[in-house]
């Protein structure tokens, strides 16, 4: 019956000019053609080249910076790594204590070393994660982790010839891997760093920094300390908008990358603001969800940060969370797994859908308009100001 | 591995294909689970947001919708998915400027009989020809809707002849050719080529029914964009899909497709996610690329035969480079003036198609800007385009992993030049940028070569030659592998085949209570 149709079928479009000829190219592509059967996992395989899903780390050294800060080295046992634009960060899988979460560390080694990623910790008072990485973990310790993501990087399309980093404590570590990648490759620019701590003792990376200066002519760097002990010789105080005029000119044709604790990031944006400087010349790497989000603008006054409410997750249960803790940590400490990478409401990884009740995004979250229609919010930056039912 | 629940229907990626599959299936009662390897429903029709804007990925413009005075089909379907009350669509005015360096520069309403005269405007001595090829066109895409599939219907030789004559003589005959009989100028040929780039194949390896369908739909039914961009449809097709009750899994790659193996063909049983849940499903649709559907997911040891034949004929299309950039000044500061422009360096047709399979300087590219017809699309005073050219992914084959990103910036810069050549100025207005290779694309749509129209659309892949697989009970692909790509063909064929699969899930009901009724009849005789 079948076979009958289609040769009736085959018949009448045999009227179509054109029909035949088509019919016969097919059946001789089909003698030389491949049936792509030997490609299984070649998509998988090309992907992972650049962006595999996750990294499997080992902690192969460890180097003491500064009282405050230590470097991992990790390594992959598959051998090289994925590479990246210098400024890139990976998540860092961690299970502390039995709560399974992450954080995002800046790479601060250069690109060119495709065998192992530098990840450069500095103490941050009460850091769940920190604390555990710079007294718990020793050499030999594995860890999950995202491919490099992020978009806080040089981009030699439109950043010009005048780069200035404004780094701040534990920003000197995508300062550096971002200033040795761009003198390494011969990039025509010169490239400031302005680099901001509280103390003399905790400048990370102050030798390779000096050195670097000392070799590229095209390198210049200042260091800053804001709180000297006595009898300190450098410069002292605040990056202020004078300072960076006076180590900068003609700041209008500067692209500023600033990455520091958010209070630094804040102050350098101000003031870069007060020398004019157009928004399209400053890039601020995010950094984590805000810590008083009850201090901001549209927070439901009516609200306190350490009230409780309840969250439930669809089809999965529900839990006890406090309004003043991001979404995201609540999950991950009762146990619920969801993806993340930047936590700092950019990435976009840890979108849920908010079902019923109500949460404040701060100005961190890069929602997409539609998202915000439909109740998507992203769950890092997320802060439940009642209780709340969400799906994902 | 855990065993979970039990669907009606597993849906195996949030594209186009998938989301209105979706939404089908749930609106229609099955009981529907879709699963998504990204974060995001959409696939291509995505946004993503970098400073101060929101980039439209992929949707340049849509197709078939109508006005609403004129609607066609994508409104009805729309409809149908219970979206049309979720987005806002915003019409756009002009098809397309078509600039070509030393050549012309000539830019189409979006009027069918606005476009007759600005053609006969520029192209005098070529009058009796635009007029014929226009109506030329138009009946052939209306018997290609109507006469055509009626005849095929009744199987009827006398009404294929009688009522779609042109569709018969003309339809499958290359654009080139069709082109070449009405025109001698090139320039008019290359003008009303444009299209090709939507299609990924030059005009001498496309069909005649496809350029034509192209002009006549976006010139009758005008060319829109969506507020919000097509994003905003991802997402309210999702909606539309929980509201009636379907259930969805972000970050849910499916590793595998689980059949039984006993019967005449392999059967749809269950499948298993990259987490290791499975569930149990007798009807998958795939919005995953035909090849990674049957060669990596499909469990069977061997690919099915006549699946193995038909890829055997067919070759990897084209995917696309990609820059989004936000600009910081309206479009009129770089006198853009229409939505899309098609900009090139040449006519010659061949040039290209090979310059594709290269890292050369592109020959032709395309740029579209959103804010023309909708300011929303970027912050006041700023506005959004997307520059692209068509690429195969091979090309980044020989590339070293770690060159990569130098290599992306080096050809971007190709792009910008020639945007700066067409729009002096453009490059001092970049505000944001982001590159998307191949690459981007293969990692983004997980497709070989990071295709974005499936495979190559030559004449003899067109759907009319290429049978649906029915090679696995209970598989059905939906997406841009078996037919043509771009939007409304992706929306309209997860539509269509989620209607087939309510179909058998509603006669194997039938089927269950009928056994259920015999059964309770004899139960009280063996009582």
């Amino acid at each position: 019956m079948s076979n009958q149709y289609i040769t009736n079928k085959e018949q009448l479009l045999s009227n179509l000019v054109g029909y035949v000829e088509s019919r016969e190219l097919i059946a001789e592509r089909e003698k030389i053609g491949s049936d792509f059967s030997e490609d299984k996992g070649k998509n998988t395989a090309e992907i992972a080249k650049l962006h595999p899903k996750r990294l499997n780390l080992e902690v192969t050294e460890i180097f003491q910076e500064t009282p405050s800060t230590k470097t991992f080295r990790v390594r992959s046992a598959r051998g090289a790594l994925p590479p990246f634009q210098a400024g890139q960060y990976i998540n860092l899988f961690v299970n502390i204590d039995g709560v399974e979460t992450a954080r995002p560390y800046a790479i601060s080694s250069c690109p060119t070393h495709r065998d192992y990623y530098d990840l450069t910790v500095k103490i941050v008072k009460g850091g769940f994660v920190t604390n555990y990485l710079l007294n718990d973990v020793e050499v030999g310790q594995t860890f999950s982790a995202t491919s490099p993501i992020g978009t806080f990087y040089y981009n030699p399309i439109i950043h010009g010839k005048k780069l200035v980093f404004l780094a701040g404590g534990s920003g000197g570590a995508p300062a550096r891997a971002m200033i040795e990648s761009v003198l390494s490759r011969g990039v025509d620019a010169d490239f400031y760093l302005v680099y901001g701590n509280s103390f003399a003792e905790d400048v990370i990376f102050q030798d390779t920094f000096r050195a670097l200066a000392q070799k590229h002519e095209n390198f210049h760097v200042m260091e800053v300390i804001s709180r000297p002990e006595e009898g300190y010789e450098g410069l002292t105080g605040y990056l202020t908008g004078e300072l960076i005029n006076e180590a900068v000119s003609g700041v209008d044709e500067v692209m500023f990358y600033v990455c520091g604790p958010t209070p630094f990031n804040d102050f350098c944006k101000s003031e870069l603001k007060a020398l004019s400087v157009a928004d399209k010349r400053i890039r601020i790497e995010c950094n984590g969800p805000p810590k008083n989000p009850s201090s901001i603008q549209n927070w439901p006054t009516e609200v306190s940060e350490e009230e409780m409410v309840t969250v439930k997750v669809r089809g999965k249960g529900e839990f006890k969370a406090q309004v003043g803790e991001p979404l995201l940590n609540s999950l991950e400490r009762n146990g619920y797994f969801v993806e993340n990478a930047c936590r700092s409401g950019e990435c976009s990884l840890c979108r849920v859908k908010l079902v019923e009740g109500e949460v404040f995004n701060p100005p961190e979250a890069k929602l997409r308009k539609s998202d915000e229609t439909f109740g998507w919010v992203h769950s890092c930056v997320a802060f439940p100001t009642s209780d709340i039912e969400i799906l994902y | 591995m855990s065993n979970l629940e039990k669907y009606d229907a597993v849906i195996i990626g949030a594209g186009n294909g998938g989301l209105t599959a979706a939404a089908t299936l749930a609106r229609g009662g099955a009981k529907t689970l879709l699963l998504e390897r990204h974060n995001i429903p959409g696939g291509c029709a995505t946004s993503f947001v970098r400073g101060d804007f929101e980039f439209e990925v992929a949707l340049h413009q849509l197709s078939g919708l109508g006005t609403e005075k004129n609607p066609f089909i994508m409104r009805k379907i729309f409809n149908e998915l219970g979206v049309m009350d979720k987005v806002e669509f915003v019409e756009e005015h002009h098809l397309y400027r078509m600039t070509i360096k030393d050549e012309f520069d000539i830019t189409l309403p979006a009027s069918w009989k606005g476009i007759r005269e600005v053609l006969i405007e520029n192209f005098p001595d070529e009058e009796q020809g635009i007029k014929d090829y226009m109506l030329l066109c138009e009946r052939v895409v209306l018997e290609s809707f109507m006469g055509f599939k009626a005849a095929l219907k009744m199987n009827s030789e006398d009404m294929l002849m009688k009522n779609s004559k042109h569709y018969a003589e003309y339809g499958l005959r290359s654009a080139k050719s069709v082109l070449d009989k009405h025109f001698s100028d090139e320039q008019l040929k290359t003008l009303l080529a444009a299209y090709w780039c939507y299609l990924g194949q030059a005009p001498r390896n496309i069909n005649f029914v496809d350029l034509a369908m192209m002009l006549y739909a976006y010139g009758v039914f005008k060319p829109w964009h969506i507020e919000g961009g097509s994003q905003a449809l991802s997402n309210a097709l999702l909606e539309s899909f929980l509201e009636a009750g379907g259930e969805v899994q972000f970050n849910a790659a499916v590793d595998q497709i689980i059949t039984d193996k006993s019967g005449d063909k392999p059967k749809v049983i269950a499948i298993c996610t990259e987490h290791g849940d499975v569930y149990e499903t007798e009807q998958v649709i795939s919005n995953a690329s035909s090849v990674v559907t049957f060669v990596d997911l499909l469990d069977t040891d061997e690919l099915p035969e006549g699946i193995s034949q038909d890829f055997k004929s067919r070759e990897i299309g084209t995917s696309a480079f990609c820059l989004y950039i936000g600009l910081d000044c309206p479009p009129e500061t770089l006198g853009i003036k229409n939505a899309s422009t098609f900009m090139g360096t040449t006519m010659d047709e061949d040039l290209m198609v090979e310059t594709m399979a290269t890292l050369n300087p592109p020959v032709a590219t395309m740029l579209t800007c959103y804010n023309v017809d909708d300011p929303s699309f970027a912050p006041p005073g700023k506005s959004q385009v997307s520059l692209l050219c068509l690429q195969y992914g091979k090309v980044w084959d020989d590339v070293p992993v770690e060159d990569y990103a130098d290599t992306k910036y080096a050809f971007a810069e190709h792009l910008i030049e020639q945007a700066e050549e067409f729009f002096p100025g453009f490059r001092s207005h970049i505000e944001e940028i982001e590159v998307a290779t191949p690459l981007t694309m293969q990692r983004y749509l997980n497709t070989p070569g990071g295709s974005i129209y499936g495979f190559i659309q030559n004449p003899e892949d067109g759907e009319i030659h290429r049978p649906r697989y029915d090679q696995v009970e209970g598989l059905h692909m939906a997406g841009c592998w078996q037919g043509m790509g771009g939007f409304q063909p992706t929306y309209m064929v997860g539509q269509s085949t989620a209607k087939a699969v309510l179909k058998k899930l509603k006669a194997q009901r039938l089927a269950e209570q009928d056994q259920t009724q015999t059964q309770d009849v004899k139960e009280p005789a063996n009582v």
